[in-house]
């Protein structure tokens, strides 16, 4: 998705150069792609329950599983923040554990390593239930406390969507990693 | 290869490990910030209120456009089920029409009469006034937060808590407003209350929001009438903001302790809504400087201080006893 192993900047050509300069917003990708999935979740739907599948959660654990160099917990941190930010929670709630959902796929990639997709939709099954009842006390410690009970609609909603979030990024990789660098030479 | 690939020496290995190490690090550090920023978030509720605002100057505008093509398709879908059954529902509208016309009678009767009081009593009532006529434009229907966006803000004249009133019933309040934007807190959130009155007992109450479809309706205070399904609940005027008299539902579950609420309309149904001004002015609560009976110099300001007043600027309601007698 972005060029493997570019040579050192020294050792490049101009037109190398130019081509890997102008490759760099590849590394934006996930994070944009997240942010796109945070402002779909705007959409007015007319629903009395919080049913909305947590899009951008769900875009920060794909990226995370697919690319996890280009979706590190500090990063995660931000797209949770501007969430906080568009959803009017308190500032912290959804940076928070956007961080730690990021650091638990990591960890669970390395414990797992290779597997199938019916395993991670298990794995963030478990994570997108932690965040529902996470918020709860989040919410509490910002000095707002809320049911967290309505929360459960969104997480069924979510766990009903993962499937189509990841075949739109994993489409969004494949199409990227079409057309990235290579950089071969005689 | 016209450079060398990175040999897997101890100095890399170690590498590795350092990176690791310093990653695990900035990973603590990101989520000790989220939780020092909860904090900062439960003293002081308006942090990084002005960052809300512009986040939503921006994303608001571009939902009311995104949304008008999605809304003409929605009409269009609803224009054409309008001609299916359309003979029964004229029907049903014809006996409707009649009781309705029947009732109006009535009322107009009861209209004079209570125009007649007011204007013997001398009664004085603030009026309503639509400051504007807007839909929502995006809402946050994943989020523990029930709001919504309206893509009208202070440079339309809005400000904060003002009454969002839909054609069926209440909607919600300001919250913060931006330039462009304005967040709408829902009857529906956790941190909505609604002073409301029950127009066939006179019961008055708060609308509490939960999160769910319906309301509870706490704090009842009143002649001990037990409540019964389809009980109207409108707004009492209470607390100056919403208006007395807008639709807010009906009793659907009267029990004792928490009488459930079903909502009057949908307040994301997709609708116009009106925002209006305050229904009473909320007294002014900033801190205000000592007051002078010359001009201050401009030395003596200092900055972040309030500003100085003038003795002579300020209006004073007049005591009764200094005004004449009438006779």
């Amino acid at each position: 998705m972005i060029a493997a192993n570019p040579p050192p900047a020294l050792l490049m050509t101009p037109d190398e150069r130019r081509r890997w300069l102008l490759s760099t917003w590849r590394y934006g990708v996930p994070a944009l792609a997240s942010v796109l999935l945070l402002v779909l979740m705007l959409a007015p739907l007319p629903l009395s329950v919080p049913a909305m599948p947590h899009l951008a959660l769900m875009g920060v654990l794909v990226w995370a599983m697919l690319q996890p160099g280009l979706m590190p917990p500090w990063l995660a941190f931000c797209i949770g923040a501007l969430a906080d930010l568009l959803f009017g929670q308190p500032v912290g709630v959804n940076a928070t554990l956007f961080a730690v959902a990021t650091g638990v796929m990591r960890a669970a990639g390395r414990v797992f390593g290779r597997h199938g997709s019916l395993f991670d939709w298990l794995i963030v099954t478990g994570v997108l239930l932690g965040f529902a009842l996470l918020t709860g006390p989040l919410m509490a410690l910002a000095g707002r406390p809320t049911p967290v009970l309505p929360l459960l609609w969104q997480w069924l909603t979510s766990v009903a969507a993962w499937p189509l979030v990841v075949r739109l990024c994993a489409a969004i990789q494949r199409k990227l990693a079409a057309s990235a660098l290579l950089w071969r030479h005689g | 290869m016209d450079w060398t690939p990175t040999p897997r020496r101890l100095t890399a290995i170690r590498r590795d490990q350092n990176l690791a190490l310093v990653s695990a690090v900035v990973s603590g550090g990101v989520i000790a910030a989220g939780l020092i920023l909860l904090l900062v978030a439960r003293v002081n509720p308006d942090t990084a209120s002005g960052l809300r605002t512009a986040a939503t100057d921006v994303v608001a505008p571009a939902w009311s456009v995104v949304r008008a093509p999605i809304d003409g398709a929605a009409k269009l879908a609803g224009d054409i089920g309008d001609y299916f059954g359309a003979v029964s529902r004229a029907d049903h509208l014809e006996a409707e029409l009649d009781k309705a016309n029947a009732a109006l009678r009535t009322a107009r009767n009861g209209q004079r009469e209570l125009w007649q009081l007011k204007r013997l009593m001398a009664v004085r009532e603030p009026t309503r006034i639509v400051v504007a006529t807007t839909r929502i434009a995006a809402a946050t229907s994943g989020s523990v937060a029930r709001t919504a966006l309206l893509a009208v803000g202070s440079n339309d004249g809005l400000s904060r808590d003002m009454p969002v009133i839909g054609a069926d019933g209440l909607v919600g309040r300001t919250l913060e407003v931006g330039r462009r934007s304005a967040r709408v807190l829902l009857l529906t959130d956790p941190l909505s209350r609604v002073p409301v009155i029950v127009q066939r007992t006179g019961q008055i109450g708060l609308a509490m929001g939960r999160n769910l479809p319906t309301l509870l309706l706490t704090d009842r205070i009143g002649p001990e009438l037990q409540l019964v399904v389809g009980d109207r609940i409108v707004t009492s005027g209470d607390g100056g903001v919403y208006p007395p008299g807008v639709p807010v539902g009906m009793v659907v579950d009267p029990q004792a302790d928490g009488p459930v609420i079903r909502l009057a309309t949908s307040p994301l149904g997709g609708g116009f809504v009106t925002v209006e001004r305050g229904w009473l002015p909320i007294p002014d609560t900033q801190p205000k400087g000592p007051l002078f009976d010359a001009p201050v110099p401009v030395e003596a300001r200092t900055k972040g201080a309030p500003p100085p007043r003038l003795r002579s600027n300020e209006e004073f309601p007049r005591p009764r006893s200094a005004q004449p007698p009438a006779n």
